[in-house]
């Protein structure tokens, strides 16, 4: 089976210094990947190219059978509302859109809106009662939920979460862990970019980088045993 | 459909997430679009007011017969009711003029026979010591011009025999006036009088007309004449057309540099309200560009956002144009001036185009990487 992603000798410079250094890793469809490594290992890096927010400087990513290196800006923006759902540990959302309008920005970029499916996304992470609530009114977990909604909204073939429980508090960050799993479970294929272990080991793969490289792949499972 | 309606509810959420920048620029908008409005209202107003106002100023068209005929040089009285027929609204006033060598003891002096009430019309700057020969029937009086009255030595309320020929005519002086032309050395008095004495019956020398409107109309106006008047010249007194052509011209020139300026200053004003807006709006277009939003797509939503402000800023302005012309036109010009509609689309137009020029910095935005903005740079 052709695997989902495929990283091949991915290289990342940014002037003089190498921020990715011929990674190479796959990921299967369906998998959640846990990215991990220290400050300035490169994993925010790695995860923009991946969503295709920053251009390779060599090597090859592939994506759902695209070649995402060679687009150019206009593709690697379809790209991003096709196939990618982004969730950030700032949240990012539109501080005057509500929580359904947020939601539903993603649709309008991608096709068009459907408010009934946008509040169903909602509903789904346990949202039903805020979707006319503005960020501010919300708490960080409520927010990162909304996130989340709206990475789904399009069904993208890769979720990409970098930090997402990097703002939260324990409760919040159970929660939002207890989503990843339930969308995990229901076959999205998920990439985290995490500091946390506990999350790492939800993972069935850790992908870890050091300075840049690939230091290794382990599965949590077989780690534990 | 969908997405026009989430268009519109964006653009709404937009309007109402930076109300304080938007409403300087709003501000700047309306203030512009207000003086554009006035001086737009003013300059069709006033240029119709004003060329009212000259035609108080004198003749402007005079049809007379063709020079070098002697005795063909005078025309038939018929010209009045040939002109009249022609009704054309222009022509504001027609005074007929029968020129006659006479004498007054032994001093000879031009009389002149007119209509003074079409006189009174295109000559309200005339200076009249006296009164004034108000009736076509009035066959008593006359009107003196200054240095004919200082050389016959006559002043209102003087009698004055005029003789021409073997016929003779007693007329009282209503009064003296100073005109600056050539009836400074005439007497006037009534076409018929003046028919009379000279026993031209039915004749006049010229006939002087009050033309209104602008350059060309009056061109317009002269051509039909000339149509309808054969054998007759019709000309145009140049000097005063292209007077009035270049004081309107003028008028004209002062009112589309002063828009262009406060257009070009409204700019500036969006422009630096624009910038500070295109800052905080930085971090949601990233997040819109991540989201798969195209450049175009959420420059429309920026640029529908202007706009629509501009569409705002005009409205208002034009209303309050519409006051503040009035108050020019009774302060500056003396003039009611009254609201024109046609003024509102290029006062709407107008500020759109400048909150679209002043949008620019929201236009760069265009070039934000998402990458670099999520990452909080």
């Amino acid at each position: 089976m052709v695997p989902l992603v495929q990283v091949e000798k991915l290289e990342k410079r940014f002037g003089e210094v190498c921020a990715l250094d011929r990674v190479t890793f796959e990921v299967e469809a369906g998998e959640w990947i846990a990215i991990m490594g220290p400050s300035g290992s490169g994993k925010t890096t790695l995860i923009n190219i991946l969503g295709g927010l920053d251009h390779p400087s060599a090597g090859r990513v592939v994506v759902d059978g695209l070649e995402i290196g060679n687009l150019g800006e206009r593709e690697l923006t379809r790209y991003r509302a096709d196939k990618i759902g982004f969730v950030f540990q700032q949240f990012h959302l539109v501080p005057y859109l509500t929580a359904l309008e947020n939601v539903m920005l993603a649709q309008y970029f991608h096709s068009i809106t459907d408010e009934k499916e946008a509040a169903q996304a909602l509903g789904r992470v346990g949202l039903s009662d805020r979707l006319t609530h503005v960020p501010a009114e919300l708490s960080g977990g409520e927010q990162q939920r909304v996130a989340i909604a709206r990475a789904l909204i399009n069904q993208p073939k890769v979720i990409l979460a970098d930090e997402p429980t990097g703002n939260l508090d324990e409760a919040n960050e159970a929660v939002v862990l207890k989503l990843l799993r339930e969308l995990h479970d229901a076959g999205h294929t998920i990439l985290v970019v995490t500091h946390s272990q506990a999350i790492g080991n939800l993972a069935d793969r850790r992908v870890e980088l050091e300075h840049g490289r690939l230091a290794r792949i382990t599965v949590p499972s077989m780690a534990k045993e | 459909m969908a997405s026009r309606s989430m268009f519109l509810r964006i653009l709404w959420k937009l309007l109402g997430a930076s109300r304080g920048r938007l409403a300087v620029a709003l501000i700047a908008l309306t203030s512009g679009a207000a003086v554009c409005s006035a001086l737009l209202n003013v300059n069709l107003d006033a240029e119709r007011k004003l060329t009212q106002e000259f035609r108080t100023l004198g003749a402007n068209v005079v049809i007379a017969p063709p020079a070098g005929g002697s005795e063909a040089a005078l025309a038939d009285t018929g010209v009045l009711d040939r002109i009249a027929a022609l009704r054309l609204p222009q022509i504001i006033a027609t005074a007929p003029y029968l020129y006659v060598a006479a004498n007054s003891g032994s001093q000879p002096v031009i009389l002149a026979g007119t209509w003074f009430d079409q006189v009174a019309k295109m000559n309200s700057w005339w200076k009249l010591e006296g009164g004034w020969v108000s009736s076509r029937d009035d066959h008593e009086h006359c009107l003196v011009g200054f240095n004919a009255a200082r050389q016959l030595g006559l002043a209102p309320g003087s009698s004055v025999v005029l003789r021409s020929g073997d016929r003779n005519i007693s007329l009282t002086v209503a009064g003296i006036v100073t005109t600056g032309g050539a009836e400074d050395n005439q007497i006037l008095t009534n076409l018929d009088s003046a028919q009379n004495l000279a026993g031209l019956s039915g004749r006049v020398s010229l006939v002087q007309l009050s033309v209104s409107g602008t350059p060309s109309e009056i061109e317009g106006v002269t051509r039909r004449l000339t149509d309808n008047l054969p054998g007759l010249e019709v000309r145009p007194v140049r000097q005063i057309a292209a007077a009035e052509g270049k004081i309107l011209g003028r008028i004209r020139g002062l009112i589309f540099w002063t828009i262009a300026l406060i257009l070009v200053l409204s700019m500036f004003g969006v422009l630096a309200s624009m910038a500070a807006l295109a800052m905080e709006r930085r971090r949601d277009v990233g997040l819109m560009k991540a989201l798969g939003g195209t450049v175009p797509r959420i420059m429309r939503l920026f640029l529908a956002e202007a706009g629509t402000l501009g569409a705002v800023g005009g409205l208002l302005g034009f209303l309050l144009g519409v006051v503040l012309a009035r108050w020019m036109g009774e302060r500056i010009f003396g003039v009611v001036i009254s609201a024109r509609f046609e003024v509102l689309p290029i006062t709407i137009a107008l500020t759109v185009a400048v909150a679209l020029a002043g949008a620019f910095p929201l236009r760069l935005l265009g070039q934000v990487r998402p990458a670099e903005i999520l990452r909080g740079e």
